[in-house]
This record gives structure tokens, sequence and C-alpha cells, in this order.
């Protein structure tokens, strides 16, 4: 077990690598020089001159990104040209937030794409595993934004039943679960999908299997059949699917989120984007980069706990 | 050998290949999707010898709703824009690019994502350095490429493209490298270097040739995940800019107008949505008929 964590660790180091790599062409690879943006437009050439200078923006590149890994490692990411605050102060106001809408997404959406799935499973080829298939292809089909849409237009301006921008509070808080409402229903609907799919497949696959009808034949309850030895079973590629969909979930934020005008490191990212803040825009990506590491990196963990073959291997 | 014996196996040949256009035509879903398919790429081909008004062109008539609200006219049969453009014809125009972006994202990053995986299958000792590329690579999700090159190179139709293709790299190594791992198991390949094949040869005529049905249709399932995530970068702003036509951006600007003209934004999203949907079907479809290995 824990050799298996340790593994993953170690694999997770090349990626670090290559996502601060990435982090450092952004900021020295991008057209415009930053001391040209921070010193604004109308800026004589000898402070933008000055700027460069205590920037370091002449010396070589090799000492650049060697210098830009201590100060990485210091957490200093730089100031945002635009707010002049900390990278470090505004990606940690925005993290809780992107966290508070990951878990209230996926807190309803998975429980609900799992029991989907398996029904669509156990009713295989009746109409409710139509309907329940037809729906999840419909929701891996609908472009994110359109849901966010419709659900401002009908839940928030014509029901005005809730608020649709920004964040009310903490998630536990009623204004705070009010303003996550309609952003983490929307995530959540593209989430369903593929949730279902997968455990509807992977139920299919172990309730072929010998245990399965052993504990048929041993006169089970077909419930306690498919829960106790089906769905357990089923779940591991459903977890890994998780890991997987990551990256779709964390797209899907990012438009979420600007979308509902939510504070929350994806608005940040395309906001700092749009507005050429270079120093800020890295540290987003960076953020976003290192959560798709670590969410890979605990849904590894947690198949090696829930699949005890893959210690062996 | 007589002529008889060719012509029967010939006709055993035939109804085999005929079967899997039938299976798939059978089933109601697929048909429909492809069909769908055809005509939105046909209509999107066609764009400027169908499309009834310039794509940039203002008229005075702005947000003129679609004709089957009672006060649309059959003159813009889908309603104008906020700058009074012709949304059918802009639409027409979207979808071109939207399939562009889509299309050649895919073909180009899992053609050498595939050729990637297929190598790492044929020389084993680069299988190590490939494959922790494309773990690497896989750590990088589309949207943060798309973000990443965005901030780079600046907003715009190719640094979408590019991002996208990218992010369709390590997905297709892997399932390349999976599939030509089994072909290379054959015994077909240790025939073939048995008789004095070069590698070349043997790569080329035989494992390409035996992996290349299974990776378009792996390829083929990719195709409306990546139309997703290009429209959903046009619509932050960050793909295609104005006064360009591209769905995903239409969508953005109808935004503002969602109030008294739902119209605007709501009409490219179905199509959107109907691209999608249709490739996902007819994918799913094809990869049951051809090669029920793939299915997750």
């Amino acid at each position: 077990m824990i050799e298996t964590v340790a593994n993953r660790l170690l694999l997770s180091i090349p990626v670090l690598f290559g996502v601060l790599i990435l982090g450092f062409a952004l900021v020295t690879l991008a057209p415009g020089d930053p001391a040209r943006v921070m010193a604004g437009p109308a800026a004589p050439p000898e402070v933008v001159a000055q700027i460069r200078d205590r920037m370091g923006l002449d010396d070589p590149v090799v000492v650049q990104f060697l210098r830009y890994l201590g100060r990485v490692a210091e957490g200093d990411l730089g100031r945002s040209l635009i707010s002049n605050r900390t990278v470090t102060a505004e990606l940690g106001a925005a993290i809780v937030p992107t966290v508070e809408l990951m878990v209230a997404c996926l807190v309803w959406s998975i429980p609900l794409g799992i029991a989907m799935g398996t029904l669509a499973a156990v009713w295989r080829g009746s109409i409710v595993d139509r309907i329940i298939m037809t729906i999840s292809v419909a929701g891996v089909s609908l472009p994110i934004f359109f849901i966010c849409l419709v659900l401002i237009q009908v839940v928030g301006v014509q029901w005005r039943l809730l608020p649709f921008i920004g964040r009310g509070g903490p998630l536990w808080t009623v204004e705070g679960l009010r303003h996550i409402a309609l952003p983490a229903l929307s995530l959540g609907l593209i989430f369903i999908g593929p949730v279902a799919r997968m455990t509807r497949s992977s139920v299919l696959e172990v309730l072929r299997l010998d245990h399965v009808r052993t504990a048929r034949a041993k006169g089970l309850s077909e419930r306690r059949v498919i829960l106790r030895h089906g769905l357990r079973n089923a779940l591991i590629p459903v977890v890994t699917l998780i890991g997987l969909q990551a990256g779709y979930l964390l797209g899907g934020a990012v438009v979420t989120e600007t979308i509902f005008s939510y504070p929350g490191i994806g608005r940040l990212a395309v906001g700092a984007i749009l507005s050429s803040d270079f120093p800020l825009a890295q540290g987003a990506i960076l953020v976003l980069a290192l959560a798709f590491i670590l969410i890979n990196l605990i849904v590894d963990v947690l198949y090696a706990l829930l699949d005890p073959r893959v210690q062996r291997r | 050998m007589s002529v008889a014996e060719i012509d029967t196996t010939q006709e055993e040949v035939a109804p085999k290949r005929r079967a899997w256009w039938r299976r798939l035509l059978a089933d109601r879903a697929a048909a429909l999707a492809l069909a769908a398919l055809v005509l939105i790429v046909g209509a999107a081909l066609l764009a400027p010898l169908i499309a009834p008004y310039d794509p940039f062109r203002s008229s005075r008539l702005v947000m003129a709703p679609p004709v089957w609200d009672e006060r649309g006219t059959w003159a813009h049969v889908l309603g104008t824009d906020g700058q009074g453009r012709d949304m059918l014809t802009r639409i027409l125009y979207g979808t071109r690019i939207t399939l562009l972006i889509g299309v050649v994202a895919v073909v180009v990053g899992g053609l050498l994502g595939s050729l990637l995986g297929l190598v790492a299958a044929f020389y084993r000792r680069l299988d190590p350095f490939v494959m922790r590329l494309v773990d690497v690579m896989l750590s990088f999700p589309a949207i943060l490429l798309g973000l990443a090159l965005v901030a780079v190179i600046g907003p715009g139709i190719w640094p979408v493209i590019i991002a996208l293709a990218i992010a369709t790299i390590p997905d297709c190594a892997r399932i390349g490298r999976s599939i030509a791992v089994s072909v290379m198991e054959q015994e077909y390949i240790e025939a073939g270097r048995a008789v004095g094949l070069s590698n070349a040869a043997l790569f080329r005529r035989y494992l390409v040739r035996n992996c290349i049905s299974s990776i378009m249709i792996f390829i083929s399932l990719r195709f409306g995940q990546v139309i997703l995530i290009g429209a959903a970068l046009s619509f932050l702003g960050l793909g295609a800019r104005p006064p360009t036509a591209e769905l995903g951006m239409m969508a953005a600007q109808g935004r503002d107008f969602l109030l008294f003209a739902p119209h605007i934004a709501v009409i490219p999203s179905v199509v959107i949505f109907v691209i999608v949907l249709a490739a996902n079907v007819a994918g799913d479809a094809l990869r049951d008929v051809l090669d029920p290995r793939l299915r997750t």
C-alpha cells in the first residue's frame, strides 16, 4: 500500500516539472513585455528598462527559470499586474470557493449517476434503461454554457427562485448554499452522464461474474446480490472514471464560474488571461494543474485501497 | 484453382461487408445521427453558396425573432442577432468554423498520438520513454492547455486548435499502443519478420493496417468532446474573435439579450448540441458494430 502511494508520488515529479516549465514558459514566451504592461502604455522607455532590470528580464532563460523555481518553492508567485496584490493572496482567496463548487457538484451528481447506472444495468434493455441512457448521452453532448444560461434564465430570472451571481458565503451558510445551488447543478448535470454510463457497463460486467452467481445460488435476495456483491465491485472503475474525467470537470468549472461570476480559480484564470495579467494567469494555471495532479493521485490511492489486486502488481 | 472457387469466396466476403453497414443503419438512432451529421457537414461546406446573406453585413432589423415567433419574418428564418446580422447565415458559417476546429484538432492530434502509440509498441525500447511522456501530457487537461496557449499566443482559432490537438495526443497514444501491442503478438508479424521484411515495411504494411480501424473509431468517439471544449473556449472569449462567426462565441454574444431575444444564444447552442449528440451516437454505434472491444 505505502509502496503504491510512494510510486505514484515519484511518478508525479516529472509531471510537476512539466507543469513548472509550462508555467515559466507562459511568462517568458508571452508576447508583449510584462515590464511594459506594468509600467503602463504612457511610461517612458527608461522606466520600462528599470522595471525590466528589477524583474531580471534580461538574464539568460536558464537563470530566469532557476530563479523562478526558487521563488515558486518559497511560495512567491509575483504580483498581479492589475490589482498589484500578490498572486498567492489572489489564489488563496479563490481556492476555497472552487473546492466548494466541486464538492457541491460531486455530492449530488455521483450518487445520482451511480443510482441511474445501476438501475439501467439491472433492468437492461427495458424502457428504464433506454430512458436513462438517452438522458446520459444527451447530458454528455450538452454544452455546459447552455445548461448554465437556461438555468439562469428559468430558475434565476423567471422564477426568481435562486441567485445566480457570485458567492453568498461559506458553504454551510444559507446564503452560501443558495448561491452555489445553480452553479453546482449546472456542473453536476454534465457529470451524471459519464458516471451513469460507466456504472452501467461496469455493473453489467460484474453481474456476469462467478461470485455473483454464487451469491444468487445461495439464495440471497436480488437486491442484496446487486448492492453487496455487484455494485461494490462495480464501483472501482467508477472511481477511476472520476480521475479520468477530472479534466472535463475542471473545464466545466472554468465555464460555470465565469458565467455565474463565481469567484473561483477558473474565473480568475480566464479574467487574468483576457486582461494579459501574466503572473496571475500563470499562478492560476499552476494551481489548476496541481489540483488535477492531486485529484489523480487521490484517485489512484483510492483505487489501490478498493482493489487489492493493484497492490500485487 | 478454378474461377468458380474464386467466385464463392467473393460471395462470402461481400455479404459480410454489407452486413456491418446494414447493422449500423438498422440501428435507428445511429442512422438518424449519421443523416444529421451528413446534413450539417454538407450545409457547413456549402455555406457560401446557400447562405442567404453576408455573415458580416448588419441590417437595421436588430434582434428580429425567428420565423416561428409571431413577429418573425421569412426574410430572416432564424431571426437576426444583436447587430442585425442574419442568424441563419451566421449559423451556417459558424458551424463551419466549429467543425473545422474539431476536425483539424482530432485528426492531427489523433494521428500524432496513435503514431506515437504504434511506435512505442513496435520499438519496445522506446516504450518507457514514450509512455512517460504520455503520462506527463495526460496531466494537462484540454481546457488548461487551451488557457495556457491562449495566454501565450493570444485568443484565436489556432491556439484553440493546437491546444485541442495536443490534448488529443495522449489518449490516442495510449489506445494506439494497447491495440498495437495485441497486434504485435499475432503470428503474421513474426512471419513477416521471418521472411525478412524490413522494420519499415513491417510497421507500415502489417501494424498500421491492422490497427487503423480501431484507432479511427476511438478518434471519432473523441470528436464530440473536442467540439464541446472548443466551443466552451470560444464562449469564454478565448477562441474565435469577432466578427468571425463561431457557434460558441455566438452563444456568448447572445447572453446579453437572453431576456428579449433568447434565440440569439439558444440557436447556436442547440446546433452544437445536435452536432455533438449526433457524433456521439454515431461513434458509439460504429464502435458497437465494428469493434466492441473498445467499449468502456
